[in-house]
């Protein structure tokens, strides 16, 4: 009984640090830091965007005083972000995370589709 | 087979027999087989166990100097009723019938401890079934409290993880103060759209404004909306519409979580607002239409979990062989199979219940009063079932909660099918799998592995008179 009680609860501890590292996600020092879209977005300037080091994100597009929070982590060489309506953006890093395909589409695209594909470039790496 | 002290003195046996060696872990007897001896321990220890046809061993008793067995088949003639094996190297004086025979009749003190040995025998064996029967009633048995218990604690642990949860939802969505969004039938609204005396905007994500929408129709989906907005604004300055002209915006389901809340949105950016009236869904019917009906869906390949989630539908051959189909081994299997399945599930949801909450909007099947909650409970008690499993607690509670789960996944899955939704699966992982019949299949062969566990699973489970472990002794 004890050894089985025993048993049980090494598995439930296993699973709950599971649970814990499954919000963690691959490391994000290589993409953290500021990115400024290369085109202006809907003729309104350009969009900045930040990825700090501790998840959260700010998508601005200063000339509309809009600034947006996200979060953010890294699966599979894709950058997911995560905004709190459960909408989630996947950009795709390239050059070593000094370049970031965002997919305005919201949906999980093997490439990022050319007509809602927004780029950025990065303009300060690490993020605070 | 009972242990009796000094008894080999006692019946003066030194006369008969022959002394044999056991080397540790050799087999003395075998259950089954025809007997020849009756042995006394003299020396070392001894194991007596038996063992069922499916391969659940019971051990029975250790025996050490002085003790006896064999004494059973001997007497009745039948096979040997258990298998006996030494523990350690031991000496045992093995007895052959007719000598056993001669000293029984010599040696009526030592009959009757026979005769003694085995009554005490076939009382204590009455116990052990007996104790055997509850136990097995009380495994078998099902109570509410185990639905109770794994339901309400999900409910539980949701509630107050959502309450510390970065990423918190509220329990029930609402759409805000809709005073000022006026309702349009959809008769007048197909009037305005003849006229061009409206701009129409399509509320939903943009795989299914993709897959079709009102012809000439704006997406701006609402849980982009901060986001695109700027984009949409953009649009309408490039067509020049007037501020005063009415947006008309449609996209309601079942939820109608969509075109209410982006109507609020709009209103409160000064924009004369409209929805479709009571018969919301019926645009498709009413309006020409444009888009890529035929467009593929992609998803993100799932890795390994994927690849877990076939073993499934090969569980459906092993269930074709009726011996394989009742084994509690499979049951075992099955158990940790899927606990590992629904705990990975559950894993990739509870983080973030708003990204679900959108995957469970998109079946269109929930009220929008029921999507948020459903949306933080069902990860946790796919969490518990599963845990549930795997650990051997309430099993069949469990197996029945997940057997459910199942059901309503596939329904839900034959709906996207049948209606061509552009949806992904949503099961596991943010980014989901493609909805096919194939994924129908794990989910059936999931459903199938819960059901042999409910009829099925009685090893290693942790139950209501404590752990069962059925190699140990009971």
């Amino acid at each position: 009984m004890k050894r089985g009680l025993a048993i049980s609860g090494a598995i439930l501890g296993l699973l709950l640090c599971g649970l814990f590292l499954a919000g963690c996600g691959e490391s994000r020092q290589s993409y953290a830091g500021s990115y400024r879209s290369v085109e202006p977005y809907a003729g309104k300037g350009h969009v900045d965007l930040e990825l700090k080091d501790n998840g959260e994100a700010t998508w601005s597009l200063a000339k509309e005083g809009i600034a947006i929070k996200f979060k953010w982590r890294v699966e599979s060489d894709h950058i997911w972000l995560y905004n709190k309506e459960g909408g989630i953006l996947h950009a795709i890093p390239s050059e070593g995370g000094k370049k970031l395909m965002v997919d305005l589409t919201g949906q999980w695209n093997p490439s990022c589709p050319t007509e809602h594909c927004l780029l950025f470039e990065r303009v300060k790496a690490g993020g605070s | 087979m009972t242990e009796s002290e000094n008894q080999v003195d006692k019946l003066k046996l030194e006369q008969v027999g022959k002394e044999v060696r056991i080397s540790a872990g050799a087999q003395v007897v075998k259950q089954g087989e025809l007997p020849k001896h009756f042995y006394v321990v003299l020396s070392g220890k001894l194991k007596v166990y038996r063992e069922t046809l499916d391969g659940i061993r019971t051990d029975l008793t250790v025996l050490g100097p002085g003790a006896y067995f064999g004494e059973v088949a001997i007497v009745t003639g039948k096979p040997r009723s258990a298998s006996v094996e030494a523990v350690e190297e031991s000496t045992v004086l093995a007895i052959g019938k007719d000598e056993f025979d001669l000293v029984l009749d010599q040696n009526p003190k030592l009959a009757r401890q026979i005769i003694y040995g085995l009554s005490q025998w076939l009382v204590e064996g009455d116990k052990r079934l007996e104790q055997e029967t509850v136990h097995q009633v009380k495994m078998r048995r099902i109570s509410w409290f185990d639905y109770v218990l794994i339901l309400g604690l999900s409910l539980i642990l949701a509630l107050v993880f959502n309450l510390y949860n970065d990423n918190q939802i509220p329990l029930i969505h609402s759409e805000g103060d809709l005073a000022g969004v006026e309702v349009i039938p959809l008769k007048q609204a197909v009037d305005l759209y003849q006229k061009k005396g409206a701009v129409f905007v399509d509320a939903r994500k943009a795989n299914f404004f993709e897959q079709d929408h009102i012809k000439g129709a704006i997406n701006l989906p609402l849980v982009f909306f901060d986001l695109q907005y700027p984009m949409f604004q953009f649009m309408l300055e490039q067509d020049k519409v007037p501020k005063d002209e009415p947006l008309i915006i449609y996209g309601g389901s079942t939820s109608r979580r969509f075109d209410l809340e982006l109507a609020r949105l709009l209103k409160d950016k000064d924009y004369k607002v409209m929805v479709l009236g009571s018969d919301y869904g019926a645009w498709q019917q009413a309006f020409p239409l444009e888009g890529h009906p035929k467009k593929e869906v992609h998803a993100m390949p799932l890795g390994i979990g994927g690849y877990i989630e076939w073993l499934p539908v090969s569980i459906f051959l092993l269930i074709l062989i009726p011996p394989v189909r009742r084994s509690p081994y499979l049951s075992a299997f099955c158990r940790l199979l899927l606990g590992v399945i629904f705990v990975q599930f559950a894993l990739s949801k509870i983080m973030r219940p708003a990204v679900f909450a959108m995957n469970v909007v998109d079946y269109g099947m929930m009220p929008a009063w029921a999507v948020n909650l459903w949306a933080l409970a069902l990860p946790w008690g796919e969490l518990l079932a599963g845990l549930f499993l795997i650990l051997g607690i309430r099993t069949r509670a469990a197996a029945t909660i997940i057997g459910g789960m199942n059901i309503i996944f596939i329904i839900g899955l034959v709906k996207v099918i049948l209606q061509g939704l552009p949806i992904t699966c949503g099961c596991v992982g943010e980014a989901g799998e493609p909805v096919t019949w194939w994924k129908v299949l794990k989910n059936t062969g999931m459903l199938v592995m819960a059901l042999q566990v409910f009829f099925y699973d009685k090893l290693f489970v942790l139950d209501r008179g404590g752990f069962i472990w059925r190699e140990k002794k009971i």
